[in-house]
Parts: C-alpha cells; sequence; structure tokens
C-alpha cells in the first residue's frame, strides 16, 4: 500500500506541472481549454469513485445521482429562484454550492444505508436504481423544467469575477486540487488503512476492530459529496442543466475513467478522465468508434490490467519468498488489555447456533482461567469455528450468553468485542495481501488507541516477521503468513486470544515454534482458547482440554484425563465393535 | 497383483498451503484399502489429488492401470473408471434421484446408462423408493446411497470413498461399509478415507494411517486394529497430568 | 383494458426473456451480464440485415439471428467473461459493461442511429379481441414467446444434455466428478442466453423498431424482472419480467410517461430491501 501512495503522489505532482503548463501554453485555445475544463469536472467525480470501488471496493453506477443534484442545486437557485434583495450573485453562488454539496453528503449517507445489505452485482444495481430514481425525480417535477432541464445559468461567481473561460479552467483543476489533497490525507491517513483493510477482507477487517460499515456508509458519503461539488460547477459552466445529460451516461462514464486509470489512486481518476477528456475532443469524426475504442480497452484492462494504467507502475507481483529461518521464540512481553479485578476473560452459557435444521453448537457452557491456555477439539463438524464466531460476533447465538472481561458482548458486532481486547485468528490465515506485514500488524492496533508504533515493532520481532515488514503480505510464504496473522492478533494487546486451526499446514518446525509462542503468550498471561487438530500439541500446549461432539460438550478436563476418556476415544476413533 | 493405482511422493495442497509431502500408496485390483488420521492430516486432500478436482499437485505422480493420470482434468479421470464418492457428496440437489444417477454415467451409450441404474436400484432399494424424488430433499443416508449410486453408474474399477460415514446414525454406517465391502467382492477396487477407525479396520483389507501429510503407519488391517500407535497418532502421545509433559 | 394487458405482455415477453437469460448466464457462470440488453438490440439488427441484405423473410431471419445469437454467447463466454472470472467477480462485471459500450456504439456505426422497422411476421396487421383492436404481432410475440419456453423446458428438464448443464451450475465439483466437462457446459449455457437475446430483440422488431436504443435500459428492466421474480428461479425470472411489463404499461396510463421509470426503480429497490429472493425465490436449493 505504501507503494501504490509514493507513486500516486508523485504522479499527482506531475500532472499539477502539467495543469499549470498547459494553462499557461493552451490559454489562447479555447476548444483545448474548454475540453481540459471539462475534464477536471468528471475528474473529481472519478476521485470519489475511485476511493469507493479502489479503496474500499464497493461499485457504484450511481454517482449521477449525485452529480445532478449539484448540478441543479446550482442551475436552480442561480437561475430560477428569486432571491431576497440584497443577495449578491457570489453569495447566491456560494449557497447553492453548498446546499449542492450538503444535499449531496446527506444522500450519500442514505444511499450508504441502503447499499450495506447488498454485493457485488446487487450493490452494483442499488445504486444503478438510486442514481435513476434522483435523476428521474429531477426530471419529472416541473419546478425544474422537465425534460428541457433549466437553462440561463450565470457563470459561477467567486467573489468579483465570473468564472469563464481561462478562469473556468483554474477554478475546475483546483477543485480537483482540492479533492486530491483530502482524498490523498484521506487515504495516507488511520482512515485509508482501515479503507485498505476492508476491501482485502471485510471480516478480518471487522475482527480486528475496524467499525466496517460505519466506515463504508462514510465511504458513499464522500464520494456522494465530491460529485455533487463537480455537479455544482458543471451547470454554472455548461450554461444548463439538462437531465438527460446528467443521467446514467455520467455514471458509466465515470466507471470507465476510474478502471482505465487505475482504482484506488488519485492520479487515475485523474488520468483517466484526462484520457477520455482529449479522446472526446480528438476523435469528432470517428463519433463511435470512440466509445467502442473505451470499451474494448475496458474489456482488455478488466482482464489483463485489474489496477488501470496507474498499476502499471505501483503494482509489482514479487516472487513468493521462501519460508524463512526461524528465530528465536518471543523475548519482548507484549503487554495486555486490563478488566476489571475478579472478572474472567471468557464465560460463555448456553451458547447455541442452528442453521436451518442443522444444530451447530448445543447449549455450550464453559469459563476460562485467566492467563490459561484451552484447547477445543473434537470430529469435523463439530462445531468448534461456529463457537468461535459465535464468542467474538461473527454470527449471533441463538440464546446464550457469552461475556468477556464481565461484560455481556452477546449480539454485540465483532469491532467492538474486538475492542474489548478479544482478538482472533483464521482457519486459513487471512491477511491483507495488498498490505505490508508492519501495515497488517498494525492493523491489529487499530482498535486500541493506546497501542503505539514501539509496540507494533515488538509484535513484529516477538513473532519474528520484523524482516519482512515492508513485504506485501500476499508475497509471504504460508508458515511466514500464520505467524503474521498471531503478530497481528497480538499487536493489539488482547487479554484473550481466540487460535482457529494455527498448526494446519506447518511443518514440524514451524509447528515447534508455534508451541514456544503459545507458552510465551501464557506467560504474558493471555487467556488463549484455541481449536486444533494436531494432538501432540494440544496435548502439549494445554492446561485444559475440551471437547466437541455433534455441538455438545463431550469431556472437560486435564489432557491426560481426556485422552482416556472413553467417550472421547468413541468419538475419535468410533465406537468398539 | 498388479496394482490399479500407484501414488508416488505425492505433494499437493491448496494455493500456497502444502497439506500433503511425499506420500506414497498402492492400491491393488479387488483390495479394499482405508486411509485413516485425524483431521488436517491429508485424507481429503488426497483423495482430491488422485481425482484431480479443488487440490493441486505439485509434485510426485499418479498412475492408474499403467496410465499416468496426474495432468488429466477431473472429469477425463473418471472416464478412465476411477470414480470419487467426495466429502460433501456434491449431488446435484436440484435435480431427481433418477437424474442424478443417470448423469454419473453421462458419457456412456444410453442402453448402458439404463443397465447401470437399474443395477444401482437394486443394490439399494430405498433409492428406488424414491426415484423422482428432488436430491436435495434425501435422508443424509439416502444422499449417500446416492452419491455412491452415480458413481457407480460409470462403471469404475476403483472407487474413492471420502468420509462415507459423516452424519450418519451407526446402523447405516454399516450398511455403507457392507455395501463397499460387497463391491470389492465384485472386483472393484475400493479406496476409502475415514475418521472412524474401528469400523474401517473391519472391514478393510489393508490400511495407511496419515499424520502431518505423510504415511505414518502401514500395513494390514489386522495389525494396524491392534496397534496401540495408531490411538496415539489420532489423541496424541500419552500425556502425564501430573508431570504435565509428553511422554 | 384488454390494449393495456397485451401492450403490457408484449413488452413484459421482451423482459421475460432479458430476465431469463441473465438467469442463466449467473447460474452457469456466476456472472451478471450488463450487456444482456444490447444483445437483444443486436439481435434485432442482424435480423434487420438477414431482411434487406439477404432478402430472406422474416421467419428464416429470427432462426438466422437466433443461431448467429448462439455462436456469439460462446465467443462472449470464452473469450471475454471466462478470462475475466479469472481476474474476479467484479472484472466479469466491469468486463460486461465494456462489452455494453463495444455493442452500443458498434451497432451505431454500423446501422447508423436511427431505428428501422422490421416486417410483421404475417401481412393482417390488427386483429379485434373483445371489441378492441389489436396488433397482431403481439400474438406473434406471446405465442413465440411461449413456444420458446417449451423449447427451453424440453431442452432443460427432459434430454441429459439439458440435465448436465444444470448439474454444472448446481455443483460444478460434483459434475466433473460425474465426467460433465464443466466449462464447455458453461459456454453453452452462455450460447443459450445470448441466443436468447437475439431472439428476443427479432420478435419484438416490428413493433418496437430495431436499433436507436440504447440497451442499458432494457437490461435493467430484464434484471428489476428477474429480481421481482426470484433470481434464482427460472419460472420467477420469466413471470417477473412479464409482471414488470405489465406494471410498466398500466403506470405509463395513469402516470406521466417520464414518472415510469423512476417508479420502476423504487419497486426495485423497495423489492431488494424487502424480499430480495423475490417471489417465487422461496427455500435457498441450490448451493451458490
Amino acid at each position: 500500500m505504501r507503494q501504490r501512495l509514493s507513486v500516486d503522489l508523485r504522479l499527482l505532482l506531475i500532472f499539477a506541472a502539467a495543469v499549470v503548463v498547459f494553462g499557461v501554453v493552451g490559454a489562447h485555445d479555447a476548444t483545448l481549454i474548454q475540453a481540459a475544463t471539462y475534464g477536471a469536472i468528471y475528474a473529481v467525480v472519478a476521485i470519489g469513485l475511485s476511493l469507493l470501488l479502489g479503496n474500499v471496493n464497493l461499485v457504484s453506477i450511481g454517482q449521477a445521482g449525485f452529480f445532478a443534484i449539484g448540478a441543479y442545486a446550482v442551475a436552480y437557485l442561480t437561475a430560477s429562484f428569486t432571491w431576497p434583495a440584497g443577495v449578491a450573485p457570489w453569495e447566491q453562488y456560494l449557497l447553492a454550492t453548498l446546499l449542492g454539496v450538503v444535499l449531496s453528503g446527506l444522500l450519500g449517507v442514505v444511499l450508504g444505508f441502503i447499499t450495506l445489505r447488498f454485493q457485488g452485482p446487487y450493490l452494483a444495481m442499488a445504486t444503478l436504481a438510486f442514481g435513476a430514481i434522483v435523476v428521474g425525480l429531477l426530471r419529472y417535477a416541473p419546478a425544474f423544467g422537465g425534460v428541457s432541464g433549466i437553462s440561463n445559468v450565470p457563470y459561477a461567481q467567486i467573489g468579483p469575477f465570473a468564472m469563464s473561460g481561462i478562469g473556468a479552467y483554474w477554478y475546475a483543476w483546483f477543485l480537483v486540487a482540492l479533492a486530491a489533497l483530502a482524498t490523498t490525507l484521506i487515504l495516507r491517513g488511520r482512515i485509508g488503512r482501515a479503507f485498505e483493510a476492508i476491501r482485502n477482507d471485510p471480516l478480518a477487517a471487522e475482527v480486528a476492530g475496524i467499525p466496517v460499515r460505519r466506515y463504508t456508509i462514510g465511504a458513499f458519503t464522500y464520494a456522494g459529496m465530491l460529485a455533487g461539488l463537480a455537479g455544482t460547477f458543471y451547470s454554472s459552466y455548461l450554461g444548463l442543466v439538462v437531465p438527460d445529460a446528467v443521467g446514467i451516461t455520467v455514471s458509466i462514464d465515470v466507471l470507465l475513467m476510474v478502471i482505465l486509470g487505475g482504482a484506488g489512486t488519485v492520479s487515475g481518476a485523474v488520468l483517466g478522465a484526462a484520457i477520455i477528456g482529449f479522446t472526446n475532443l480528438y476523435g469528432h469524426s470517428y463519433e463511435n468508434l470512440r466509445p467502442i475504442l473505451y470499451g474494448i480497452a475496458v474489456i482488455c484492462v478488466a482482464i489483463f490490467l485489474p489496477r488501470g494504467l496507474t498499476g502499471l507502475l505501483w503494482y509489482r507481483t514479487g516472487r513468493r519468498t521462501e519460508a524463512t529461518a526461524l528465530p528465536p521464540a518471543p523475548a519482548v512481553a507484549v503487554p495486555r488489555a486490563e478488566i476489571p479485578a475478579g472478572t474472567r476473560w471468557l464465560e460463555i452459557e448456553y451458547v447455541s447456533k442452528h442453521f436451518g435444521g442443522l444444530v451447530a453448537v448445543d447449549d455450550v457452557s464453559f469459563a476460562l482461567e485467566n492467563g490459561t491456555v484451552t484447547s477445543l477439539i473434537g470430529p469435523n463438524g463439530a462445531g468448534k469455528t461456529t463457537l468461535f464466531n459465535a464468542i467474538c460476533g461473527v454470527v449471533h447465538s441463538d440464546g446464550g450468553k457469552v461475556c468477556i472481561g464481565g461484560r455481556d458482548v452477546t449480539g454485540w458486532q465483532p469491532h467492538r468485542v474486538a475492542a474489548l481486547g478479544a482478538a482472533r485468528s483464521f482457519q486459513n490465515a487471512r491477511l491483507f495481501g495488498d498490505m505490508t506485514v508492519a501495515e497488517n500488524v498494525a492493523i491489529g492496533a487499530f482498535a486500541s488507541k493506546r497501542v503505539g508504533d514501539a509496540d507494533i515493532a515488538a509484535a513484529l520481532t516477538g513473532y519474528g516477521v520484523a524482516h519482512m515488514r515492508d513485504t506485501p503480505a500476499r508475497d509471504l510464504a504460508f508458515g511466514d503468513r500464520r505467524r503474521v496473522e498471531l503478530a497481528r492478533a497480538a499487536a493489539g494487546r488482547p487479554g484473550l486470544l481466540l487460535l482457529d486451526e494455527p498448526a494446519a499446514g506447518l511443518n514440524a518446525d514451524e509447528r515447534r515454534r508455534l508451541r514456544d509462542d503459545i507458552t510465551a503468550l501464557r506467560r504474558d498471561g493471555i487467556t488463549v482458547l484455541l481449536i486444533e487438530h494436531d494432538m501432540s500439541l494440544v496435548m502439549d500446549v494445554s492446561d485444559r482440554v475440551i471437547v466437541l461432539e455433534f455441538g455438545k460438550v463431550i469431556a472437560d478436563g486435564k489432557p491426560g484425563e481426556v485422552q482416556q476418556n472413553a467417550a472421547v476415544v468413541e468419538a475419535y476413533l468410533g465406537a468398539e465393535a | 497383483m498388479t496394482d490399479r493405482l500407484v501414488v508416488r511422493d505425492l505433494d499437493a495442497g491448496y494455493g500456497q498451503l502444502q497439506v500433503l509431502r511425499g506420500i506414497s500408496i498402492e492400491v491393488g485390483a479387488g483390495e479394499f484399502v482405508a486411509v485413516l488420521g485425524a483431521n488436517g492430516a491429508g485424507k481429503t486432500t488426497l483423495l482430491r489429488a488422485i481425482s484431480h478436482s479443488e487440490a493441486r499437485v505439485t509434485g510426485g505422480s499418479v498412475t492408474f492401470e499403467g496410465r499416468a493420470i496426474t495432468a488429466l482434468p477431473a472429469e477425463d479421470i473418471v472416464r478412465l473408471g476411477l470414480s470419487h464418492v467426495p466429502e460433501g457428496r456434491r449431488l446435484f440437489t436440484e435435480l431427481v434421484v433418477d437424474d442424478n444417477l443417470r448423469l454419473g454415467g453421462f458419457w456412456r451409450p444410453r442402453a448402458e446408462i439404463d443397465a447401470a441404474v437399474e443395477a444401482v436400484y437394486e443394490r439399494f432399494p430405498a433409492l428406488a423408493a424414491r426415484k423422482r424424488a428432488i436430491a436435495f430433499g434425501l435422508s443424509g443416508g439416502e444422499q449417500q446411497m446416492l452419491a455412491i449410486g452415480r458413481a457407480l453408474v460409470a462403471k469404475p474399477s476403483l472407487l474413492m470413498l471420502d468420509e462415507p460415514s459423516t452424519g450418519l446414525a451407526p446402523r447405516v454406517v454399516e450398511s455403507i461399509f457392507a455395501i463397499a465391502a460387497a463391491l470389492r467382492a465384485e472386483g472393484t477396487s475400493i479406496l476409502l478415507v475415514e475418521q472412524n477407525a474401528r469400523v474401517t479396520l473391519r472391514f478393510a483389507d489393508r490400511a495407511y494411517v496419515l499424520e502431518h501429510g505423510s504415511v505414518a503407519l502401514a500395513g494390514s488391517a489386522a495389525t494396524l486394529a491392534a496397534d496401540p500407535r495408531v490411538q496415539a497418532i489420532y489423541l496424541g502421545a500419552h500425556v502425564d497430568d501430573a508431570r504435565g509433559k509428553a511422554r | 383494458m384488454i390494449q393495456l394487458l397485451i401492450a403490457g405482455l408484449t413488452v413484459g415477453s421482451t423482459y421475460a426473456l432479458v430476465a431469463l437469460g441473465i438467469h442463466i448466464i449467473l447460474r452457469a457462470t456466476r456472472a451478471v451480464n450488463f450487456a444482456q440488453g444490447d444483445f437483444v438490440v443486436l439481435g434485432g439488427l442482424f435480423a434487420l440485415s438477414f431482411v434487406s441484405l439477404l432478402h430472406f423473410n422474416v421467419w428464416l431471419a429470427l432462426i438466422g439471428s437466433t443461431i448467429l445469437g448462439f455462436g456469439l454467447g460462446a465467443l462472449y463466454e470464452r473469450f471475454i467473461l471466462r478470462p475475466a472470472a479469472k481476474v474476479s467477480e467484479g472484472a466479469v462485471m466491469i468486463a460486461s459493461i465494456g462489452t455494453v459500450y463495444v455493442l452500443l456504439y458498434g451497432h451505431a456505426m454500423i446501422w447508423g442511429n436511427e431505428p428501422q422497422p422490421l416486417p410483421t411476421f404475417s401481412v393482417a396487421q390488427s386483429l379485434t379481441v373483445a371489441g378492441s383492436t389489436v396488433a397482431v404481432q403481439s400474438i406473434w410475440v406471446m405465442g413465440l414467446l411461449a413456444v420458446m419456453l417449451g423449447v427451453l423446458y424440453v431442452f432443460f428438464e427432459r434430454t441429459m444434455y439439458g440435465k448436465a448443464i444444470r448439474a454444472a451450475a448446481n455443483d460444478p465439483v460434483g459434475a466433473r466428478l460425474s465426467g460433465i466437462n464443466v466449462d464447455r457446459a458453461r459456454s453453452v449455457s452462455a450460447a443459450i442466453s445470448i441466443a436468447l437475446a437475439c431472439f428476443a430483440g427479432t420478435i419484438v422488431g416490428p413493433i418496437t423498431l430495431v436499433g436507436g436504443s440504447s440497451g442499458i435500459t432494457i437490461t435493467v428492466k430484464g434484471f428489476v424482472g428477474a429480481i421481482l421474480g426470484g433470481l434464482a428461479s427460472p419460472i420467477g425470472c420469466t413471470v417477473g419480467g412479464l409482471l414488470v411489463g405489465l406494471i410498466e404499461t398500466f403506470l405509463g396510463s395513469r402516470f406521466a410517461h417520464d414518472l415510469v421509470d423512476p417508479l420502476v426503480y423504487v419497486i426495485l429497490l423497495v423489492v431488494l430491501l424487502l424480499r430480495p429472493q423475490g417471489i417465487f425465490g422461496g427455500r435457498r436449493i441450490a448451493r451458490d
């Protein structure tokens, strides 16, 4: 991710220079300036969509709705609306712009809420419907001129200046600069890292403490406001607004720009807008050929260059790294979160979960002693992972109670459970592939603001992954992925750590190292609950073993006891003949 | 005895995850061979690597009736006579029982399919009674029979079964194993993966016990049934709680 | 009233075929084909060329257009949808949107921007039914829809090949283990889907004129129909499509023409929010 951002910034500076040069050199050529100004307007919309699509992975084909709101707000308020006396044109324009942007933002919140339930094509369709409804209503309303829209919209008034010709060019690109600056700041900060995590793996992000829903709504709102801002300048520049020109074609055009340039970068959005803007200008004689070529370009980009043209500059598929030699066991203690005295880190009572007719977890109750290692074992399909999911909030149990640190967290969203100090790893090591090892581990500390860089560095060293801190997670060998996931879970100073099959896929050396890691966790006072099939590991490392079969607890006690328990032997080996 | 299936030094896994490490096994004509081991040991991956469905082979070879099948696509391997009844059964839940069966021998001439399906109904009368029932609505035992029946319509010379006892009542489990034994008596080789070691060892001729993706124990079923090491593999080496350390 | 009903069912027939085509491609390739409507338009244009350049009669043109659509669909799946699917599901969506552009402007480039008429399927133009005048072509449309539905039913419910295709969509792993070539099944599914689109474009061509229009609206309306009736059920998609046609026509008779589209989209959002599985999408049968 760092690579992408630094390339992005450099490209933006180059573009900024190009814009300045172009504006000075080409000032006399009205057609050129006009094309470039329209390009700028679309670039602002594209920047917002690039964030939605590339940084949060949400497809929106409804940006036209916000664009139209902005355009109509200005058009209506500066052309059709009768202001009380004494309101200067520049004040009118300013108020209209503000209204347009605010309305867009509000609608963005609404759209965000609506689309929380959807994914993939359903999401795209919902956004399409949304945009079409907004534009359709504007098209219908007689107050907004119906099909003919609103004309005679005066030029944008900034102070005493009317933005037309070269003035409009500078103003439009100033808006782009504003959007670029704001977006870059967002992407480089905490929110940007959260977005990246969400894009890579929303489930792992939620479990690590990122409030995914809130951020998703925020992303829609932001993208909506940018589109609205672009719209506010559009109608004053064009002089009119016609509903058919701000409809679905805008949504799709902007989507194409973002795809071509590269979603996820600001420069990609600007590049895409510039390309399409300029080919629009020069391709006039080949009116139909142009869009056909876009279409072909988009298909090729989708298949061969998923990160767009800018992706050529920053995306490097690294070689899979070989599994690294194992450093010695952690010497640094990673401090843990605190809970009220006398409470237990984990206590569950009568937790159950059904899926249709299938009972996955059946009235399971236990309380873990703080600072111990407990293993949850049982034959396949016994309900172990479902129980984990119920504990950390990924699924909600049907009845029963889950208490962490004395607080009833039943029904809580996973990110809130994480904030209390519970961390979890997954069966298949869900790392954020496009983020580096260090960035992955830092996300582990997202929910707890007390954790600083020193703690993250400690986690990296503690789990022996500090030397690969700048490697993108997707390039890691499997054994290393496991350790990074462990480091990420530990980075947030959890008091409760849920490990789901941490030994799966590890070779003998790696398993020995895992045993040392778990022992170190216990030494640091962290309460560990792990699901495992590797019995020698389980028996070696656990203070207590709980056995599930068909969702019920059939044994609970010290490792040696459980090993000899007839019911357990039967569950694993089958009944005696 | 000529070997029908020979697996040599097989490495296989999913994506980056390597599950099987240098596994070698053989199944002879008319043999009932079992593959046992705890979860995560690689049993299912082994079958998937052989039938080339869902798992990726990164090293080693698989030979069936003298032919190298390591690189063949799954749909071609079936047509050679190697059928796989996968974990989860993978039935065509939207289609009826009869269609599921007929599709099992999709490429074969109509007359042969008819005969094979009739044979399946004779073997599994419960299925015959539910010919036009949608597969989704069948009970667990019926679904397992349907899955096996579908594989049989392909007239395999080697049938691989992945944990056929999953979710089934003990009585039904026994009947499934009895069917496998009957097939073996008719000349079909059986390669059966199971977690339930005791029942399996009563029916199988030979068995391999996997651990961490390699063969830990191998031998005749009778020998293994009496071997205490099997239990140790499943439940870990004996732990003395008083001393808190294994062995 | 009868006229409204007939008109609604006529336009609904197009949507039904589009919805069905979307369903088939979706089940087989997990891709939502945004370009489905543009293939409908293309189908009508194919028929036009068969008639005007090759001097086919319109029935032959219908067959020709459908066959052409079949071949095109196979190519589309093989060279655009399949490579994109290897990248991600989002990539498939994007690729189909790119295809929209290629088709939309490709139509205009080859056939021009003006909508053109296709000859009607019979000489008689209109008919009196229960006191109202009805276009004969509408009867043809509904009749041909029924015929096509019948053909599809026989293929998918009564032939082994059709069932194998359904099996491949139902459980690709199980299908491979039964000797079915899943890639080929996907190709054939896409081919059938696009053939349906071209068929739809041709039968409705004499009424709505061919060319000169945007396919994306047809796609979206078809999609609305599919969601309304149940995206996972072929019956649902067909019924949903017809319903959308009826709703659109009735709304159009009561409300201003410009309000109809937004209202249809509102219905889509409401259905998505309240009952996303549609009318016929009861229990989830297939494991998706």
